[in-house]
């Protein structure tokens, strides 16, 4: 996809903060899961036009360039500008991931412009398959989020395409961005949605900042659909593999080695499954002098209990 | 149904893969050079996947028909297994599918007549003696019916070759099929089953109890062989009365005198896919409780095997002759 000339030049990475006062639909979501695992919405635009309205909309602020990239967050977010082409994508993906590694549950989401030889522009586009033309690599994001949006290849491309063969999109972004995020989350959570900045009749050279802007402003309720969507999926994952509250307080209280340390976590599940409500901590527990009689009885505990389906 | 079917280049053109996308005109197409590219991707959750799974059309090249692991088998030394699908429509949390693949996808190979091919070896292989072949491993042999046809496809592969016995294996009502043909001699369907109780906690999106039943009592009724698969057997509170109930149940509605065999193993599963599933379904409390590993596979601790097996052979022995039972053991 051709980057619209003024963004690919050297002002690319600098986005103007919304003022706090302008008024938004929506501005964070609760992502708490059970268990207070955290489930992380994040974004990855390649343009400040790109991200300029998702910045407004979603209230981002605090903007921070640690990473090597700008990032803007709020409570349950983060979005970041790689800047162009599959390597930045790829960068600042990693980077981005890094910097949230301590949260349970990651969900990304890839906008951007991209082309299409006979899409109108304007129109949104969940990507359900990746290919990368210099390497011919493929990836296919799963398909579960429940939406009439349409859904079509994409190609990411190392120099801007004008030719629009066949019936793909054309990025510059998502096959570097999907496989890296793809290390730090599920392949579900993790989703390209694209829309059509230009095609046969309307090419790149008509591309400005100004409208690669009004075409992700236009999709916002889109995004939020998909937004929503993804924190659900994101949610539910993070609450199957939230850790019992009380498994803090016995590590804290004695010392488990690394491999005790999932022993207790399988058998802490094990409680709050068969054991709902039930404290796991307890005097007589307390009284037990090492991590390997903790871990013994409470595996003996639970190996007497007789199961109960449903 | 499916919101994407993906479709390995080599059968883009094949017959079942254009009736079948004319199908489900809604649904996207996405092309794709080996199915394995979709469906074998390490970073995929079989748990989250399995709220919206998407059809694959693939060719099966190589592995079409497999022997069946020893301790299997409802009789016959040659036993065998293939699988047109992989992955199933239900949702059984006790499933070794979802500790197997990383994809809850349905795979559909749509090549039938290359396993019809192989199975044709296998049989002059063994001079044509009586060979098993197993369709319900890896996927339900009839949920999914309606679309893959495959019974339209087999039944009378298997109509022409007397001394290859076909095993259906289903929890499904989809009997039309069957019940618009002439029953076969070499062909059972087998239904499997687990008590009410824990078809509610365990078996997801699968018919009820009552319903099997009526199918399989109708499939009897209609000439055809039946079988009952107790397989697998699970331990709860109060299983005893639970089985009970549900033989009681199973034989009020069904003739035993026309029942084929019938089979039960306690649940059991290759370590590495009890691991895979417990990192899954870590709050599922089937997987709560005590389980012991022999040889590689995970199953009850011993003792409560022996006495879940006892019990329910016991049981079921009081209205089937020995002859007609056969236990699948851990050893396999």
């Amino acid at each position: 996809m051709p980057w619209p000339a003024a963004t690919r030049s050297g002002n690319a990475s600098v986005v103007q903060l919304p003022p706090h006062d302008i008024p938004t639909r929506h501005n964070s979501i609760n992502h708490t899961a059970a268990g207070g695992q955290r489930a992380m919405m994040h974004f990855i635009t390649a343009l400040p036009a790109e991200a300029r309205p998702l910045i407004e909309h979603f209230r981002l602020r605090d903007k921070c360039t640690n990473g090597g990239f700008p990032v803007y967050r709020n409570d349950g977010m983060a979005l970041s500008v790689s800047g162009p082409g599959k390597v930045a994508a790829a960068a600042a993906t990693a980077s981005l991931a890094a910097q949230d590694s301590s949260r349970a549950t990651n969900a990304w989401l890839n906008i951007g412009i991209a082309g299409h030889a006979t899409l109108s522009v304007g129109r949104g586009i969940l990507v359900n398959h990746i290919s990368d033309r210099a390497t011919g690599k493929a990836w296919y994001p799963p398909q579960l989020i429940d939406t009439n949006l349409p859904r079509c290849s994409l190609t990411t491309v190392d120099i801007p395409e004008t030719g629009y063969a066949g019936d793909s999109l054309y990025d510059m972004e998502a096959s570097g961005f999907f496989p890296v995020a793809c290390r730090f989350s599920t392949a579900e959570l993790v989703q390209c949605f694209k829309v059509v900045s230009d095609n046969r009749e309307q090419t790149t050279s008509g591309i400005t900042a100004q409208l690669c802007e009004r075409l992700i402003a236009d999709q916002l309720d889109v995004i939020e659909h998909l937004v929503q969507a993804l924190a659900g999926f994101a949610e539910e994952h993070a609450a199957w593999h939230a850790p019992h509250p009380e498994q803090e307080r016995l590590t804290t209280h004695w010392h488990f080695t690394v491999a005790q340390q999932h022993r207790l976590a399988r058998l802490a599940q094990r409680w709050k499954t068969l054991l709902p409500g039930e404290p796991l901590w307890s005097k007589e527990l307390g009284k037990l002098g090492t991590a390997g009689a903790v871990l013994l009885r409470l595996e003996q505990h639970l190996d007497s209990m007789v199961v109960e389906l449903g | 149904m499916f919101n994407t079917i993906y479709i390995e280049e080599q059968v883009a053109n094949h017959p079942r893969t254009r009736e079948l996308c004319a199908r489900f005109p809604q649904a996207a197409r996405v092309s794709c050079q080996r199915y394995g590219e979709v469906f074998n991707p390490r970073a995929q959750n079989f748990r989250l996947q399995k709220q919206q799974p998407a059809l694959i059309l693939a060719s099966k090249h190589r592995h079409r028909v497999l022997a069946a692991p020893n301790g299997y088998g409802i009789g016959s030394s040659s036993n065998y297994y293939f699988s047109h699908m992989l992955n199933c429509l239900y949702d059984c949390r006790y499933c070794f599918l979802q500790g197997m693949y990383r994809s809850a996808h349905y795979v559909l190979y749509v090549n039938y007549e290359d396993f019809g091919s192989d199975i044709d070896c296998i049989l002059a292989d063994n001079n044509d003696t009586d060979c098993w072949f197993f369709s319900g491993y890896d996927c339900d042999s009839l949920a999914l019916e309606p679309v893959s046809e495959f019974t339209q496809h087999f039944l009378p592969f298997f109509a022409t070759r007397p001394t290859a016995h076909l095993e259906l294996r289903t929890k499904s009502t989809q009997i039309r099929s069957l019940l618009h043909r002439e029953p076969l001699p070499n062909v059972v369907v087998a239904f499997s089953f687990t008590p009410g109780e824990m078809h509610r906690a365990l078996e997801h999106r699968v018919p009820t109890v009552e319903r099997r039943l009526d199918a399989m009592a109708q499939l009897q009724q209609a000439g055809w062989l039946t079988g009952l698969r107790f397989d697998p057997l699970i331990y709860q509170d109060n299983y005893r009365e639970q089985y009970r109930r549900l033989f009681r149940q199973v034989f009020e509605h069904l003739d035993a005198d026309r029942l084929h065999s019938v089979s039960l193993g306690t649940f059991r599963l290759p370590r590495a896919y009890f691991k895979n599933i417990v990192q899954l379904y870590p709050d599922e409390p089937l997987f709560a409780g005590a389980f012991a590993e022999t040889c590689g596979m995970v199953s009850y601790p011993p003792e409560l095997e022996q006495e879940l097996n006892a019990f329910c052979t016991e049981e079921l022995l009081r209205y089937i002759p020995e002859q007609l039972l056969f236990p699948c053991s851990l050893a396999a």
